[in-house]
Formats: structure tokens, C-alpha cells, sequence
């Protein structure tokens, strides 16, 4: 009894495994890669908190959040202990600038250590408001302008009584670095994603008319895409920044920036749809559609891409770090974001001064969270690559 | 021989078209930038004190040739363009042939010798790493070409400079110490250009060595389990000279195939590495030449440029493909 309970669950797992959509035969590969697993947690932690970014970090990144009274300001980590004894919640000290005659009149912190001179963190704080879903619509014509109000909190998960707490130290405005890192990261994965949008319609499209209907259409096709390739990316996209007029608002640059990178990073993938698609047109289910009648258009959409929609998300996921280190690089630059929008490039504009290099090199803090961002991405798409190849296995 | 020959004539004329065809998108980018190049020079006239009429603008215009059609200043831009003649830089009024000359090669050197380096260590390496069963050395390989994407060209430089500021006193910018920038070339001269140039070829040729190695291991573990591979084990041909003959050989010529998309990942981080570290070179006079004053013709001039460089590596390399390997040959006629 007990061995035809066996076999049954034997042949439960096999009619599973045969049964089983091709989103859980990838699943199901890409779980046993412990370092793709790994890479997607991060990533979704990384995610999460670049979307909840408001409520984590303290302070508002923009210059309205400025700590004037701690320029350049070193990290405050917190403690649980120093000399003074043990306390279970976490603390950090006050600092004060003084400037006089034995500091030969520079500025100079003074870190005190005393007892009283604890400051506690304090936990789900009320601080500078944020929304979320508010959206100012600006339709020609005044009478159409309106506002979508959204949703408005000013909670923020910690911060400290009395004054402000900076654990990844201030820039030379004051603003407080790690507010100013996640609101990057969040910025890095919206650019990441109008570019990739953008870069995957425009594949789509030029790569599935070219694989389609091939023969002339193709050739023409592929010289065009064989020769945008051909033009280094970078400096093209510097061109074409360069153009942004010095009037726009951060908001407009944004998207002018994410869309150019878009426009410039479809060559790629619109190779890749083409070539699956030069060998799908052949098969005999396409065949059949097109004997029913169906348009070309509906054999594309129905019957082509379904069978690599796969590919299609693989290749998405690898080509979304280049779009945020393009975007990073143009910052870094001056040709890209601008100050009010946050971003890695942004934040990096500065540093090659001697006194940054020297003094202040928390500065740097942000680039290990846009590694980790890069590398989780790497890791995943590579995971997801092996995962969506059906002959990887084999191949080994 | 004559297969050959009519090969190296229809390549050429292809990479003469794609030349053709970036110019025009990057002239037609060019023509995108609000504002010419008349007004620009009747601006800075009237900087100078001068009063400035719309017929002033207009002479100007008919002066530098503007007001001919779009497709006929294209025309003779291509054609001068061919003849390495740019013409004058609207912002630095000085003939942009003549500004970029030295340091359009400087810079075409040291990507090169970044591909040079590059490839020195990824084809041993990837080999290496394709054949040999090394647990340790596969995941350490595997972990530097991920960092040479995740650590792009840029940041790797802001690292090196962040330490040596700390550990050696000294940032390692520029290309020339100060007593050589102006003077003409010498021994001496060339002595200290190298002993600068060595740190932007290693940072440029970071990323490009890490993706080069993934690329040969990768073809490399493709040939290795083939069965002609194998054949040859079973004629008793072992060890290295077995993967050098069969194999690498095979694996090899994709590589050659995509030397010119290499250069073109280099030239992309060219203009921020130069930015970092303050090389004088083509790079940096692009940032310039866009960020600070808008100058479409220097920034025209530069891509295109760079483009043609990359379409001639990528002619030289299907030429030497074609001379190695009759497949090729024939695959173009077909």
C-alpha cells in the first residue's frame, strides 16, 4: 500500500514537472542558485527601501533638509556603551562648533562625551512632510492644470531628540548623506526603468519587423541598428544632454535623460528579438496562423513573442544596470541630473577636490549601495539567464 | 585570391556606407543644438561692444555657408570630413583639425594599448580558466568579472585616486608633469608620458579585461567539449598544444570579430576617466567643448572621429578574419 502511495507521489511529481508552465520550470531552476537567490533578496530590499525611501531616511534630501549647524559633518554612529555606562537605547553625542582664539579662529567640532550630553534616537518620529501619489498636471491651457493630492505623511522611521542625527555624515551643504542615498537609489531605478521601457518598446518593434518579414527590410534594418551600435553611446548621449536648455526643471531634465537612454540602448535587444524571431517565423505553427488569415500583427503579438517572453525579461534585467550607470556617469559629469534630483552622479559631482579626497571621504559611502545595486542585478539576470535556458542543465 | 580581393572591395564599401550613415545622424545631431554658428560669433561680437543688427546675422550666415539647404552642408561636410578637414570651432574660432590633432591620437593610443592589455590577460586567463577544473579559481574569475561591471571604469579611478591621496600624497593626475606639458617631444618627454600613461590604460582596460575574460571563457567552454576535440585527445595530441591547436583557434575569431565593439565600450568611458583624471586629451575637450560652451562642431568632429576609428577597426579585423579563415570569405558573397 504504502509503495503504490510512493509511485503515485512519484508520477504526482513527474505530471508536475511536465505540466508546469515554463514560470515555474525557471522558478524552480533559479531557486537552486543560491547566489541568484541571494542577489534577489538584496535587490528587493534595495527596492523597498528606494520606494519607502521618505520614510526611512530622517531628513528631507534637498537643501530644505540641511543641518547648518554641521557642515561636512563627520558620520554619527550610534552607541550602546562608552565610560559613562550601558543604555538599551542607542545614543549619539552632541557636537558643537566652537571658533576662537585657541582654535587659531578656524572652525573646529567638538565631540562631548558627558552624560548629559547623550542624545537618544527616537523611533517613528514626526518630521518634514513627503507624498506619495502627487502629481501636478500641467495641460496647455490654465483652466486644465490640476493637482492629483496623493498622500501625505511626515513619520519617519527614527531620528533624535534633541537635534539631528547624520550616520552617514553631511555634505558641504549639510544636507544629510543618507537621506540623500536611498532618494538615489530610488532615482537610479526610475531612470533604470523609463530607459528600459523605452529601449524594449522601440526593440520590440524594429527588431520584430526585421526579424518578421526579413529579406530587404531586414537588411536595411541591420544597418541601421549595426551602425547606431557603432557610435560610442556615451559620448553621443553627452551630445545630445548638451541640449537640454539650462530653463528646464530637474523634473523635465529627468525624464529627457531617462528617454535619451532609452533611445540610445535599443540596438542590442532589438538584435536579440530579431534572431529568435528569423528562427521562429519558419516553424509550422506560424504557418498555420498565417494560413487563417491572421494579420501580421496578431502573429507577432500572439504566437512570436510568447515563445520568448523569457529572453525578453532576462535581457531587461541584465540591460537595467547599464541604463543606471550610464546615468550615473552623465551626472558625474554635469551633463545629466541636476542638483534638486538625487542621484549617485549627483552626489558624486564633487568629490575629485583634494580637500574631499583628504578630509571628507564619507562622501563616498554611497557608492558601495550603488555596487551592491549593480551587482544584485548582475547576479539575478545572470541567475535568471541560466534559469530561462531550458538546455542549461545539459549542457554541463 | 581574387575571392579575396572582391571580399576586402565589398567590405570597404560597407564600412564607407556606415561612415556615411553615422555622419549624417551625427551632423543631424549637431544641426538639433538651438542656435548656429553666426549666431554665436554675432554674440560674441556683441560682447565685445559692437552693435549688432538681424542683417549683421544674416551675412554672417551667407559668410559660413549656412543658408544653404540642409542635405548640401551635409554634403560638403562629409566630404571635407573624409579629408580630415573639420573646419573652425564656432567657440575657440581655431581650426578644429589643428586643435585635435595630437590629442585625437594620444587619446586613440592609450584606448588601444587599454585593448592591448586587455586582451594579454583575458585569452591566457580565459583559457585557463575554461579548461582547468578549479572550483576556487572559476568562482574567484567569476567574481572579478562581475566586479569589473559593478565597479565601472569612473568609480574604479575615484578609488585610486581616493588611496593614493591617502596613502601616497599624490592624486597621479594628468598625462605630463608640468616642466614637459609644452615642450616638444623628447626622450626624456616620452619617459615621463609613460610613466603617467600607465594608470588611465589599466583603469580603461579594467572593465574591458574583465568582460573579455567572461567572453573567452565562455567560447572557450563552448569548443572544449566538442567532438573534434576530442578526436585529436584520441590521436594522443594532450595537454596545451591540444587546446592551442584545436580549440582556441576556434574560439578565438569571434573574439578578433568584436575588437571594434570593444574599442567603442573603451571610448565610452574615455571622456569621464579623462574628466578624473584631468588628461588633456579628446575625451576631456568633448566634456568641454558640450558642457561649457556648447561647441556642435568640435563635439561633431570628435564623434565622428571616434566612429570612423571603430569602422576601421572593424574592417581591419574582418580583413585579417577573411585572410585566416575561407568561411568568412565566402559568407559575404553568398
Amino acid at each position: 500500500m504504502s509503495n503504490m502511495t510512493e509511485i503515485s507521489a512519484e508520477q504526482k511529481l513527474k505530471e508536475a514537472y511536465f505540466t508546469a508552465s515554463q514560470g515555474q520550470l525557471i522558478w524552480q531552476r533559479f531557486k537552486k542558485n543560491k547566489s541568484a537567490l541571494f542577489g534577489a533578496w538584496v535587490l528587493i530590499f534595495l527596492i523597498l527601501s528606494g520606494i519607502f525611501a521618505p520614510f526611512l531616511t530622517p531628513y528631507d534630501p534637498t537643501i530644505a533638509g540641511r543641518d547648518a549647524n554641521y557642515l561636512n559633518g563627520a558620520p554619527q554612529l550610534p552607541h550602546f556603551c562608552d565610560d559613562n555606562g550601558c543604555s538599551l537605547r542607542p545614543f549619539v553625542y552632541t557636537q558643537e562648533r566652537t571658533r576662537s582664539m585657541a582654535t587659531n579662529f578656524r572652525w573646529v567640532t567638538e565631540v562631548k562625551t558627558e552624560l548629559e550630553d547623550r542624545r537618544y534616537l527616537q523611533f517613528f518620529v514626526e518630521g518634514a512632510e513627503y507624498k506619495y501619489f502627487h502629481y501636478k498636471v500641467n495641460l496647455p491651457g490654465k483652466a486644465l492644470d490640476f493637482t492629483i493630492p496623493g498622500f501625505t505623511f511626515n513619520t519617519h522611521l527614527f531620528g533624535v531628540e534633541p537635534g539631528m542625527i547624520h550616520i552617514f555624515g553631511t555634505d558641504d551643504t549639510g544636507k544629510d548623506i543618507y537621506s540623500r542615498t536611498l532618494t538615489a537609489v530610488n532615482t537610479s531605478l526610475a531612470v533604470g526603468t523609463i530607459g528600459v521601457m523605452i529601449s524594449f518598446v522601440l526593440a520590440l518593434a524594429i527588431g520584430g519587423v526585421a526579424g518578421y518579414f526579413g529579406g530587404m527590410i531586414d537588411s536595411v534594418l541591420q544597418m541601421v541598428t549595426d551602425t547606431v551600435k557603432t557610435i560610442p553611446s556615451i559620448p553621443l548621449f553627452m551630445a545630445l544632454a548638451a541640449f537640454i536648455p539650462d530653463t528646464w526643471s530637474a523634473e523635465a531634465r529627468f525624464f529627457f535623460i531617462s528617454m535619451v537612454l532609452g533611445f540610445i540602448g535599443w540596438p542590442t535587444l532589438a538584435r536579440r528579438v530579431r534572431t529568435h524571431l528569423l528562427s521562429e517565423r519558419n516553424q509550422e505553427y506560424v504557418l498555420a496562423a498565417q494560413l487563417c488569415g491572421a494579420s501580421a500583427f496578431h502573429v507577432i503579438r500572439r504566437h512570436l513573442l510568447p515563445s520568448f517572453t523569457s529572453y525578453i525579461i532576462v535581457d531587461l534585467v541584465i540591460s537595467f544596470p547599464y541604463m543606471v550607470l550610464s546615468e550615473t556617469a552623465l551626472s558625474f559629469i554635469g551633463l545629466g541630473l541636476k542638483d534638486p534630483v538625487n542621484s549617485l552622479g549627483v552626489m558624486l559631482q564633487n568629490v575629485t577636490s583634494a580637500d574631499v579626497l583628504l578630509n571628507y571621504q564619507w562622501y563616498f559611502i554611497p557608492v558601495i549601495f550603488f555596487i551592491v545595486l549593480v551587482l544584485a542585478f548582475v547576479f539575478v539576470g545572470d541567475g535568471l539567464r541560466d534559469a530561462a535556458d531550458p538546455y542549461s542543465d545539459t549542457k554541463k | 585570391m581574387l575571392e579575396f580581393l572582391r571580399f576586402v572591395l565589398i567590405r570597404a564599401f560597407l564600412a564607407i556606407l556606415t561612415l556615411i550613415l553615422v555622419s549624417f545622424i551625427v551632423f543631424s545631431l549637431m544641426e538639433m543644438v538651438p542656435g548656429d554658428c553666426a549666431e554665436r560669433y554675432v554674440a560674441f561680437k556683441s560682447s565685445q561692444g559692437v552693435t549688432i543688427t538681424a542683417a549683421d546675422i544674416d551675412a554672417e550666415r551667407v559668410r559660413l555657408g549656412l543658408d544653404r539647404p540642409y542635405l548640401l552642408r551635409w554634403g560638403s561636410w562629409i566630404v571635407n570630413a573624409f579629408q580630415g578637414e573639420f573646419g573652425d570651432s564656432c567657440i575657440l574660432r581655431l581650426n578644429i583639425a589643428q586643435l585635435l590633432g595630437q590629442k585625437f591620437w594620444l587619446s586613440l593610443g592609450l584606448c588601444l594599448s587599454s585593448l592591448v592589455l586587455a586582451y594579454t590577460i583575458a585569452i591566457p586567463v580565459g583559457i585557463l580558466a575554461a579548461t582547468s577544473k578549479n572550483a576556487l579559481l572559476n568562482n574567484s574569475l567569476r567574481l572579478v568579472s562581475y566586479l569589473g561591471l559593478a565597479l565601472p571604469n569612473f568609480l574604479l579611478a575615484l578609488m585610486i585616486m581616493l588611496f593614493s591621496t591617502i596613502y601616497f600624497g599624490d592624486s597621479l593626475t594628468g598625462l605630463f608633469s608640468k616642466e614637459f606639458r609644452d615642450v616638444a617631444w623628447s626622450w626624456a618627454k616620452v619617459k615621463d608620458f609613460l610613466g603617467h600613461a600607465w594608470l588611465p590604460v589599466f583603469i580603461l582596460g579594467w572593465s574591458a579585461t574583465a568582460f573579455a575574460i567572461q567572453t573567452v571563457r565562455a567560447l572557450m567552454s563552448d569548443e572544449v567539449g566538442k567532438l573534434y576535440v576530442t578526436a585529436a585527445a584520441a590521436r594522443g595530441v594532450s595537454g596545451r598544444r591540444l587546446m592551442m591547436r584545436y580549440p582556441a583557434r576556434h574560439a578565438l575569431s569571434p573574439i578578433i570579430n568584436s575588437l571594434g565593439f570593444d574599442l567603442n565600450r573603451i571610448f565610452n568611458e574615455l571622456p569621464i576617466v579623462a574628466l578624473i583624471l584631468t588628461l588633456t586629451e579628446a575625451g576631456s575637450l568633448l566634456i568641454e567643448a558640450l558642457a561649457r560652451s556648447n561647441d556642435q562642431q568640435l563635439a561633431g568632429a570628435i564623434i565622428f572621429m571616434l566612429t570612423a576609428s571603430i569602422v576601421a577597426i572593424n574592417f581591419l579585423t574582418d580583413v585579417i578574419l577573411a585572410l585566416t579563415d575561407p568561411r568568412v570569405r565566402r559568407s559575404i558573397l553568398g
